[in-house]
């Protein structure tokens, strides 16, 4: 089977290009493989592979390639206003916009994107995108979905998307032989790495640590990361009288990422409201085998209690995040052995590549076959003077026989 | 209780499988109750016909008959056990090897092809679908319960059968090698030939039919003193085999439980397997209950040569076979599927 595979793939910095990094050399030990580029011709393929995530610069094309073939859709994260928008506004196709608002809202829809278009309303990629997901526009194309999330898989069949789908949990990666360096430390030593930003309620964070610095003099946080641009992360730290608790890092290379990760005691992950995303983060906690604190939404939710503690997001979040700050030091060797057992059991990455394998095999010829059972049913069925043989099918589709 | 006994049925074959679903029905009927052989004719091939005899199974009702419940159903193989009942227990002979651990060898049947692909991603789901649904699913032997694990992450207990009821016996042994298996590839007979060949000494009487017969009897020309063909033999024929014979020689490709070791035992005889022969490697273990060696003609005359230059040692590892045997019975078996 040759599958046809677009992707954003480095040097882009996007999740979902570090994602295929880790999966193709593991996909092309099973089936082939055509990486397509964009402005490229499409290769021939028996099916096609599309990852699609929120950022139009990196997924443009690939939405565009997809419209133009449909197949395979990865959907790295459920809500994709910021694509579409990018993919209609921003390259002047306003019409584009409106129909998709109007696919998901009706004619609702329709008229807030003419507010917005207008300026009469905030750019609700902006403001509320998790309110207008607007992942139709790409769902409509997909010939068979594969999410990673039960969080997203629920979602995309509310939004009326009815083919196959497939839930492949996020490949793991590899742990890599790190040392920890000498220069970080503390007591403990609390880590919260990624983009920094109020979705990953870093106010909150930073709340919940000066108070417990309070009972322990010694805890310090790392936050790795570059922060949003509206986001005056140092003001806050002078506020809360954190600056020798807090040590500031902007980007860092993959090395010294693991490294620190590795020499901290607790690891912070928090999300609201979500987009159904995955996090690489995490999954590189996990396999690092550390306590990690999640927000308890969306595919964060759905990983295991004895892994993972999670902190609800409601009015107890900041009390409630101390506390398991404060339970996850203690109990990190516990916590940690659950994790990496979890990722170990879930998340390996053959385990992760044989699953693709599987579900692009059905989706590449999933049809024929069920077309050529449902055919012989039918022409049974109606040789003895059936007249329902729909409902054979649908009987047929219960088993498992046709897809 | 009223047990319905489902099995697929291939017109016109006849080995272990049937053999078995046979001994369990009347098992169950020695034991008090209403058991009924039901069978659907089972034709594989080709490409996505596999499926149709699926959902054949599927629309059986077998809930109740003649307006009277069946309680239980005892399902043996795929695709009998893609039946529908409340109280379905499965009892895995062996899946479709085909779209398993035979698939991309020369016993498999799906090429690369998309829609062959896609088959046999159908045949794993329904296998999913229709393992789930079962109270309780046996595995026939530790190798097919792993591959249940492997392939469809499924939990099988262990549960392996008694094999036919034979007048079973044994006698002193007459130096020759027996081989008791259905003439196809998989069961490996040209191993034992190609040994003969390489060791003038070794005399062979290979019983059993099969459509690989014509090559195994070209390949055995010119060794006419040393292999004899015995064709199909009767229950009484097969025994004085068994009983008279040096050694059994059993070596099919991962087999997944193979009767044959069982019947070996129970008439004291040694069995002469191989080091890839899958579930019968459970109960042959090497110098303890036979001989296990590399599948490779000279490893397998080396074998049946020791055996014949030892024959007090052959006899002490058919004894030790026997107790093997002997502990698997239908009172076990029954009471498992059962409760």
């Amino acid at each position: 089977m040759r599958v046809a595979y677009y992707s954003p793939l480095p040097p882009s910095r996007s999740g979902v290009a570090d994602y295929s990094t880790l999966l193709l050399p593991a996909l092309r030990e099973r089936v082939e493989v055509v990486v397509a580029e964009p402005g490229k011709r499409r290769p021939a393929a028996d099916v096609s592979l599309y990852h699609v995530g929120n950022d139009p610069e990196a997924h443009g094309w690939i939405v565009d390639e997809l419209r133009a073939r449909p197949g395979v859709v990865v959907l790295h994260e459920y809500v994709l206003h910021h694509l579409v928008a990018g993919i209609t506004i921003g390259r002047g196709d306003p019409r584009g916009y409106l129909d998709a608002m109007e696919r998901e809202l009706g004619v609702p829809g329709r008229l807030l994107g003419l507010g917005v278009l207008d300026n009469l309303l905030p750019l609700l990629w902006e403001t509320q995108p998790e309110r207008f997901p607007l992942s139709g526009a790409v769902l409509d194309s997909a010939h068979g979905l594969i999410v990673h999330s039960q969080f997203v898989a629920e979602r995309a069949r509310a939004a009326g998307y009815d083919g196959r789908l497939w839930r492949i949990p996020h490949p793991a990666w590899p742990t890599p032989a790190v040392e920890p360096p000498a220069d970080a430390a503390g007591d403990p030593l609390i880590g919260c790495f990624g983009f920094l930003n109020m979705n990953k309620r870093v106010p909150q964070l930073l709340e919940a640590f000066a108070s417990l610095r309070r009972s322990r003099p010694g805890a310090r946080l790392l936050l790795a990361g570059a922060s949003g641009e509206r986001f005056d992360l140092d003001r806050r730290l002078e506020r809360l009288g954190l600056g020798d608790g807090v040590e500031r890092l902007d980007y860092l290379p993959e090395g010294r990422m693991w490294s620190l990760m590795a020499s901290c005691d607790v690891l912070v992950n928090l999300r609201y409201p979500t987009m159904g995303e995955t996090s690489g983060s995490v999954m590189r906690a996990l396999s690092l085998g550390k306590a990690l604190v999640v927000s308890d939404v969306g595919w964060f939710a759905e990983l295991p209690d004895d892994a993972v503690l999670k902190v609800p997001v409601d009015e107890f979040e900041v009390p409630t995040l101390e506390a398991a700050l404060v339970l996850a030091a203690d109990r990190k060797a516990e916590l940690g052995a659950a994790a990496r057992a979890y990722v170990e059991r879930e998340h390996a990455l053959a385990r992760v590549a044989d699953a693709y394998v599987a579900a692009l095999e059905v989706a590449a010829g999933g049809d024929l076959v069920d077309d050529a059972v449902l055919r012989r049913i039918a022409e049974a069925a109606v040789e003895v003077g059936h007249s329902d043989p729909v409902s054979l099918a649908r009987a047929a589709a219960d088993a498992g026989i046709v897809g | 209780m009223r047990i319905a006994v489902c099995a697929p049925q291939v017109p016109f074959v006849h080995g272990g499988a049937e053999v078995m679903t046979d001994d369990l029905v009347a098992a169950l009927r020695v034991r008090g109750h209403d058991a009924e052989l039901v069978t659907i004719p089972f034709k594989w091939y080709p490409g996505t016909r596999v499926l149709d005899q699926a959902f054949l199974w599927r629309l059986v009702d077998l809930t109740e008959s003649d307006g009277r419940a069946i309680d239980r159903v005892i399902a043996t193989k795929f695709p009998a056990y893609c039946v529908r009942h409340p109280n379905k227990i499965v009892w895995v002979l062996h899946q479709f090897r085909q779209a398993y651990d035979y698939d991309r060898t020369e016993l498999g049947q799906f090429s690369e092809s998309p829609e062959d692909r896609a088959t046999r991603r159908a045949v794993e789901r329904l296998d999913a679908t229709a393992l789930a649904e079962a109270r309780r699913v046996f595995a026939t032997s530790q190798n097919v319960a792993d591959r249940l694990r492997r392939f469809n992450g499924a939990d099988a207990e262990v549960l392996p059968h008694p094999p036919q009821t034979l007048p079973y016996r044994t006698a002193e042994p007459e130096g020759f090698v027996l081989s008791v298996n259905r003439l196809d590839r998989a069961k490996r007979i040209d191993l034992l030939i190609e040994a003969a060949r390489s060791e003038p000494s070794l005399r062979i009487v290979i019983a059993g039919e099969g459509p690989d017969r014509e090559r195994l009897e070209q390949l055995a020309g010119g060794l006419d003193g040393q292999i004899e063909f015995a064709g199909r033999v009767d229950d009484d024929a097969l025994a004085d085999l068994y009983a008279r014979c040096l050694a059994v020689y059993y070596a099919p490709v991962d087999e997944d439980f193979g009767m044959v070791p069982y019947e070996a035992f129970l008439s004291a005889k040694p069995v002469v397997t191989t080091i890839d022969a899958g579930g019968p490697l459970e109960v042959v273990r090497d110098r303890e209950t036979g001989v296990v060696v590399a599948p490779e003609p000279a490893s397998v005359a080396e074998a049946c040569t020791y055996l014949s230059a030892h024959v007090d040692e052959a006899k002490a590892f058919g004894r030790a076979g026997q107790a093997v045997a002997r502990r698997v019975n239908w009172d076990a078996c029954v009471d498992a599927l059962l409760r």
